[in-house]
């Protein structure tokens, strides 16, 4: 299935492949992310998740994932407790 | 008010910067505005050969950082145009002799007397990168329609940006339409979409550029050159006129099909 798929797309004109290609490239050098941002970005899904639940601040990691055809963030945290408000849509004024 | 300093850059080396500080340079005095080009490339100059003024220097812009001469003595007239300056390149000493500061203050000072001050940028991202970009308040990245000149082309515009230096306008540079029409090159809206930055113009591939840099006179002279034409809209843009980019999109090869049909192509 996958090589069907391979075998059609390389009929691609060689324009084509470049751009679809440095698509792919741009994306993975763009996400070589500082140290500094890289955290700025834990600190801040810590800050968005807490509003909703309890989690363990020691446990979160962030990274990127780069695939062969796709670039992820990929982050893990651990959840100890959702607060009950998280299910209903009203907001906490109290 | 003080003039534009422009730095031009690529990343890669053999884009075609110095050919566009020779082109571009040359087009903006035509037009009457007062231009000086500084060869930042330390220790590989090559703008002089291209401007054929290899013969006049005597002294280069490392001598006026380091005060071995004054600034107008490092300054050579180019041939035609009297409105038009080149600082060469040191030659022999590496490029870790100048200091970021040290262009700043130059290019500062030049902006105070001319419209334009173009710096030649040398190829990679060390020292003379930064010394290059140092004075700069506009950067042109020049790019090829390759894999390889846009991901530098990507990286350089990230560390201009990281470097406060946000008015970037994009250069495709030998671009061949006949290969883009057979779809074996990307396409010039294929290369802005990737580094999503403006474009400022696009230059054919032309044997006219080997030529015109053997006899050391910019192409812009030929009145009868697409390249030259090129560079004059560059020119053009740049000093805010209103100059459209034909793009080379499906239509234009659909366009050139039915001409071709009809015996007009
Ligand atoms: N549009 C073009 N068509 C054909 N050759 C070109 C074109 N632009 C540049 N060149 C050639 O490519 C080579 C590298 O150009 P140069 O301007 O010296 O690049 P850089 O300064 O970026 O290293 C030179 O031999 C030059 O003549
Ligand atoms: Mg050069």
């Amino acid at each position: 299935m996958l090589d069907s798929i391979k075998r059609f797309f390389s009929d691609k004109k060689s324009g084509k492949v470049a751009r679809d290609r440095m698509q792919i490239v741009l994306l993975h050098d763009r996400l070589s992310i500082e140290p500094e941002i890289m955290e700025n970005i834990k600190n801040e899904i810590l800050a968005v998740l807490s509003k909703y639940m309890e989690i363990d601040h020691q446990s979160i990691s962030v990274r990127v994932e780069q695939g062969k055809d796709y670039a992820a963030i990929v982050s893990n945290v651990h959840v100890k407790r959702v607060f009950r408000q998280a299910h209903t849509h009203t907001t906490n004024t109290g | 008010m003080p003039g534009k300093t422009i730095v031009i850059t690529s990343g890669k080396g053999g884009v075609g910067k110095t050919t566009t500080v020779a082109n571009l340079g040359t087009a903006l005095a035509m037009r009457g505005l007062s231009v000086v080009m500084i060869d930042a490339d330390i220790g590989l100059r090559n703008l002089d050969v291209v401007m054929g003024l290899e013969n006049r220097i005597v002294y280069n812009v490392v001598d006026v950082i380091e005060g071995r001469c004054r600034l107008e003595q490092a300054m050579i007239r180019d041939r035609k145009i009297n409105s038009l300056y080149l600082i060469p390149a040191a030659q022999t000493r590496d490029k870790d002799s100048v200091m970021p500061e040290a262009m700043k203050r130059l290019c500062d000072q030049l902006a105070e007397n001319f419209d334009y001050v173009l710096i030649d940028c040398p190829a990679g991202i060390e020292q003379g990168f930064r010394n290059a970009i140092a004075g700069a308040q506009k950067a042109l990245i020049v790019t090829t329609p390759e894999v390889s000149a846009i991901r530098d082309a990507d990286r350089v515009i990230g560390l201009l940006e990281a470097n406060m230096l946000k008015d970037i306008h994009l250069i495709i540079n030998r671009v061949n339409q006949k290969m883009i029409k057979r779809g074996d090159m990307m396409s010039t809206e294929d290369i802005c979409s990737l580094l999503s930055i403006p474009l400022i113009g696009i230059i054919p591939e032309s044997e006219e550029v080997v030529i015109s840099t053997n006899r050391g006179v910019p192409l812009v002279h030929d009145r009868k050159s697409q390249v030259a034409a090129a560079f004059k809209r560059i020119a053009g843009r740049l000093e805010g006129e209103n100059i459209p980019i034909p793009l080379d999109n499906h239509e234009g090869s659909l366009l050139s099909k039915v001409k071709k049909i009809f015996g007009a192509g």
